[in-house]
């Protein structure tokens, strides 16, 4: 590596490296999702699970793509075929998009950093919201379009439940914020590193860390509040009417949204990519420390689901506008007060 | 380049915006809305607002636009066919021709004035006023010098809140015959 100079490198070469190995890495994750779901189910009910496909069945997902690929594609009558085929492009694409700016770590190659993420944006969080906040469009417009019962209603319930907990998802972020006194999630990742303590050690941090995992359980319309797809009543909820390609894209957009949202999560309450008593450690650690964290997170939706029994749909409009989100409003206020009265100046 | 986009982009924005008036259903509307919306999102980022492109998203198509369309199915409009279909209706009578003869107007004479002073002179801030691109300048503007008019508009919207909630009872109330039943 005599003389080699990542300045040498064009930009482009950099950036399309970046984006290939992430997303990629994001669509692999959430084809591997879908196995280890069924994986951990069956372990948890005293079954094997899938392991007919490849060795313990890891090549299910790909044979479930192939499927999906192979199967007939079906519009109902009286549908709007705009909106049908729009809905699952809407539900996959932004959630796709939030992984750009998330910091995993930085990359050293012949002693040069390179930050291993797509983006980095001085307004990395409100971009991740406002896309964040686009993948209701997916579940409401699908859930229209099909022209069917079931679907209306599971589209309806699910953009009600993604607005009710928007509101704490986006305040418990903001608590973060505050601590940090920056909206740019490498900022967060490198304030959490110096102080030396986790955004979830501070009273503050834990408390917006329960809010904020409880509200992305429901933003991804996830067990125990999938009402969106309540199947012993709504059947498929608002994708009922879907086959094919375009039903993989919903349940693609599930995953991939899940694992935003682990990601999230280890950004912004577990120090990201630091590894813990070792500000030093090497560049690999770090991109293994995050993904560790994450892959935490992945499981624990996995697990709950398997665990709790669902709620019912007014349980959990009572706890979301009733409890979280005052706890939310509090939270925060206590937090800006806290934040200044300790910090002089500026 | 971020010259052609522009002109794309413009040209996207009117046509949602006529589409808003022009689509049949009042889901054809929305959607046009939500084009529009992304349209102008798109042109903040190109102008450098990247602060306003974010909150454009994450306010009016996030927020606003959803809650229309929850209205919009809870209300069950009817079915809107298989497709989406424009009428030229609204445009027939006179008082509509006023309104878009005055609306062309005043685009005419905003983009004489456009072309006068250039869009660049207009979104460069002056020297002494904080950058209006960064999310500090954003924040000392809005709670420092204009903060009475900020907290001004905020209790405008909660009293428009509130005036659209009482009205919205009265007519319960009269529909049932009494006041007390509505709570």
């Amino acid at each position: 590596m005599d003389g080699f100079n990542i300045k040498d490198v064009p930009e482009v070469v950099l950036w399309i490296a970046k984006i290939a190995i992430i997303f990629g890495g994001l669509v692999g994750t959430a084809a591997l999702m879908s196995l280890a779901e069924r994986k951990v189910s069956a372990w948890m009910q005293y079954r094997h699970g899938p392991n007919r496909v490849g060795p313990f069945g890891l090549l299910q997902p790909l044979a479930d793509g192939i499927k999906f690929i192979f199967k007939e594609e079906l519009i109902p009558e009286g549908a709007n075929k705009f909106l049908f085929r729009l809905a699952p492009a809407l539900a996959a694409i932004p959630a796709m998009m939030t992984i750009a700016v998330i910091p995993i770590g930085t990359v050293v190659i012949a002693d040069q950093v390179i930050p291993f993420s797509i983006a980095q944006i001085d307004l990395g969080i409100m971009y991740m919201l406002a896309l964040g906040g686009l993948s209701v469009y997916g579940a409401i417009l699908g859930g229209w379009a099909s022209n069917s019962k079931y679907s209306l209603l599971g589209g309806l319930r699910a953009s009600a439940q993604m607005i009710s907990y928007e509101l704490t998802l986006i305040l418990s972020i903001l608590v973060v914020v505050a601590l940090s006194g920056s909206l740019d999630l490498n900022t967060i990742v490198d304030a959490q590193r110096e102080a030396g303590l986790w955004n979830v050690f501070t009273p503050f941090g834990f408390l917006a860390f329960v809010l904020f995992t409880i509200a992305s359980f429901a933003e991804t319309n996830r067990h125990p509040f999938d009402f969106a797809e309540c199947e012993p009543e709504l059947v498929g909820g608002f994708h009922t009417e879907y086959s094919a390609m375009r039903f993989a894209l919903f349940f693609l957009g599930e995953y991939c949204a899940m694992t935003v949202m682990a990601c999230l999560n280890t950004t912004l309450f577990f120090g990201g990519p630091s590894v813990p008593f070792w500000p030093e450690a090497p560049w690999f650690l770090g991109i293994l420390a995050f993904l560790v964290k994450a892959g935490f997170f992945l499981f624990l939706f996995i697990w709950v689901r398997w665990t709790l029994p669902r709620f019912r749909f007014d349980q959990l409009m009572r706890l979301g506008w009733k409890v979280a989100l005052p706890i939310a409003l509090v939270n925060l206020l206590v937090v800006g007060a806290w934040v200044a009265f300790t910090t002089k100046g500026s | 380049m971020s010259a052609i986009l522009f002109y794309v982009l413009a040209v996207v924005a009117l046509l949602g915006a006529a589409g808003v008036i022009l689509a049949k259903s009042p889901m054809g509307s929305v959607i046009s809305l939500l084009g529009t919306f992304f349209a102008l999102a798109v042109i903040y980022l190109l102008a450098g607002f990247q602060f306003l492109a974010a909150a454009q998203i994450l306010v009016y198509a996030g927020a606003i636009l959803v809650l229309f369309l929850f209205v919009i199915m809870l209300l069950n409009l009817g079915a809107m066919g298989s497709r989406f279909e424009l009428s030229f209706a609204p445009l027939q009578s006179g008082r509509a021709r006023l309104a878009a003869a005055i609306a062309m107007a005043l685009a005419l004479i905003g983009l004489v004035a456009a072309q006068r002073a250039s869009l660049k002179a207009l979104a460069e801030p002056a020297a002494d006023a904080p950058a209006l691109d960064s999310l500090r300048g954003i924040a000392l503007e809005l709670f420092g010098r204009y903060s009475l008019p900020f907290q001004a508009v905020s209790v405008l919207l909660l009293a428009t809140m509130v005036a659209v909630i009482v009205l919205a009872k009265r007519q319960r109330a009269g529909e049932h015959g009494s006041g007390e039943g509505a709570q």
